[in-house]
């Protein structure tokens, strides 16, 4: 706003927004300290917030058990699949909303809009029945489908916002040039979308990497993701709260590191169906 | 638009809408179908058609009933956290301006944090005996002995502990999409309404609300189908106890399947669920939006 010198009231702010920041931060910085701490200490009454001492412990004790990286690879290779799958799918879809919008492209849009609107575990029932039916559950495969339900409309959503903004002149302009229309999509379009649909595979990723319930529902032991396994945590080694800790920020740091980086973007995208309503 | 171009963004929909059809329109029927069925998990092939036995067994029924209660308490306890802590902090970034880039930075970091880790992170700061917010609350001398609450055990109270990460983690999508909103309402409109010698608090309630009135609708509407929808933040915290205290609809549907194998009975609490939920979600949509009465009171 205008460039007042900081005056009391501008004090007041700079103090409470201090405030939210160390309290939003701190159990997350608690977790990570935990982490470093011998695993007993995780469990010392009463709790110390700093680590006495540094301990790998936590980290060492279950890299040793092949369970844990099995899940980070299958976690991995499952969100990369469904990402793929969901961009692949969703970019021609956005492109005919945003370029064409005639009456079947509006009514797609629809669709994307209420399939967001449909609780998880009345997808995830029948979806388990027929991946059965299939003989595909425990399998990469069958988790990834069931991702791009939750990815797809949200890619949709997302990438028909970004591809608005491109002129439909770009398109013309290579068609005149000799393209056909599926190659000016390709060769064009797509390079000059490519900010938003890097976004667009973000959010896909994270959507798929942070996913429980489709997961659990159908992997048992080949396929187990991470959030399984650290969910298993609680009952499998009662009160393990020191690899609790330790896997919970293996698996979220990278994520968060990455996104900060990616931050001005995300938000972009974040922020695109909301704002424009 | 000529016969080639309709031809073509046919074409282009065509392998999403396969996707849509065969993974999500096609489960979704047989989702229908199996309500109106007994079926034996274990053996598909045995079913009977019991017709609308099981919407009435589910309409009855008190467990039933308690989870659709406890979903919407839990709905509105995270809703209304999150859109009163994250409209305040967009209200303190906007007033920062420009400048609170970094700090907004820092406050998206929960985004990106798996429910499940979130759950269970919290869960480890609440327990009663060794978790770090009983000790906190101790030694500010607010409890006695940090046995004193327990968070997750206390079935008065679970409902609100098991919201707290959900809270913890969302917010700062609110405030984001506020924030956003916030930023973009011209300047000029502001000025003039001081000019004409509005103050603060009538700005934002003439001024400010109006206008952010389809953001604020988008936010809540969106924060309550996810809330509403909730299953693996509770499960990790409490898997719905003590004694069902915190146990949501998609859990209990999750349990009635997969611990009770009853698919039919299962099928059909969960196309109720998805009955209600649109019909609310839809309802919302009108009711809170209202573009043109937005514009209307501006």
């Amino acid at each position: 706003m205008s460039r007042r010198a900081p005056g009391p009231g501008r004090l007041l702010v700079y103090a409470l927004v201090a405030f939210v920041m160390l309290v939003y931060i701190s159990p997350y910085a608690y977790m990570m300290l935990t982490s470093l701490k011998p695993p007993e200490d995780a469990l010392a009454i009463p709790p110390h917030i700093l680590p006495r001492q540094l301990s790998l412990d936590s980290y060492t004790r279950f890299t040793s058990d092949a369970e844990v990286p099995r899940s980070f690879l299958n976690s991995f290779v499952i969100a990369l699949m469904s990402t793929t799958l969901a961009v692949a799918l969703a970019l021609p879809a956005a492109w005919a909303i945003s370029r064409y919008g005639s009456w079947p492209a509006r009514v797609f849009l629809l669709v994307t809009l209420v399939t967001r609107m449909i609780p998880y575990i009345a997808i995830a029932i029948p979806f388990f029945a027929l991946m059965r039916s299939f003989r595909l559950t425990d399998t990469w495969l069958a988790v990834a489908l069931a991702h791009v339900t939750i990815s797809l409309p949200l890619a949709i959503w997302l990438l028909a916002g970004f591809l608005e903004a491109i002129p439909s002149e770009l398109e013309d302009a290579a068609r005149v040039d000799g393209c056909s229309r599926l190659a000016a999509l390709l060769r064009v379009v797509v390079p000059v979308a490519a900010g938003g649909i890097v976004v667009t595979a973000i959010f896909c990723f994270l959507a798929s990497w942070n996913e429980f319930l489709y997961a659990l529902l159908l992997t048992s032991v080949e396929a187990k993701t991470a959030p399984i396994v650290i969910a298993g945590f609680k009952s499998q080694y009662s009160l393990n709260w020191g690899s609790m800790t330790a896997v919970g920020t293996l698996y979220s740091l990278p994520v968060i590191v990455f996104s900060l980086f990616m931050q001005r973007r995300i938000v972009a995208g974040m922020t695109m169906g909301a704002v424009k309503g | 638009m000529s016969r080639a171009d309709r031809r073509y963004v046919l074409l282009l929909l065509a392998p999403a809408a396969v996707f849509l059809l065969v993974f999500v329109a096609w489960p979704l029927l047989n989702l229908f179908r199996d309500s109106l069925y007994e079926v034996a998990l274990l053996k598909p092939g045995e079913r009977a058609f019991v017709g609308l036995d099981n919407f009435q067994r589910a309409l009855t029924s008190s467990r039933v009933g308690g989870a659709a209660l406890r979903t919407l308490g839990y709905t509105a306890i995270a809703l209304s956290a999150e859109f009163t802590l994250g409209f305040v902090a967009a209200l303190l970034f906007n007033s920062l301006g420009r400048r609170s880039e970094l700090l907004r930075t820092i406050f998206l970091f929960p985004l990106m944090i798996p429910p499940i880790v979130a759950g269970l992170l919290w869960r480890f700061l609440l327990i009663d005996n060794f978790g770090i917010v009983n000790q906190i609350l101790q030694q500010l001398g607010l409890l006695a002995s940090t046995s004193d609450v327990a968070w997750l055990g206390d079935r008065d109270i679970v409902l609100f502990s098991v919201a707290l990460p959900d809270i913890w983690l969302t917010t700062s999508f609110v405030t984001l999409v506020l924030f956003t909103g916030l930023q973009n309402i011209p300047v000029s409109l502001l000025e003039a309404a001081r000019i004409d010698g509005a103050g603060a608090l009538q700005l934002f309630r003439h001024v400010t609300l109006p206008l952010l009135r389809p953001v604020i609708a988008v936010v809540l509407i969106i924060r309550g189908i996810d809330a509403a929808r909730a299953f693996d933040i509770i499960w990790v915290q409490t898997e719905g106890g003590p004694r069902f205290a915190s146990e949501v609809l998609s859990m209990h549907i999750y349990r009635t399947m997969i611990r009770y194998g009853d698919l039919g009975f299962a099928s059909a609490i969960a196309t109720l669920f998805l009955l209600a939920l649109l019909a609310l979600s839809l309802l919302a949509f009108f009711v809170i939006w209202r573009p043109d009465a937005a514009r209307g009171s501006a």
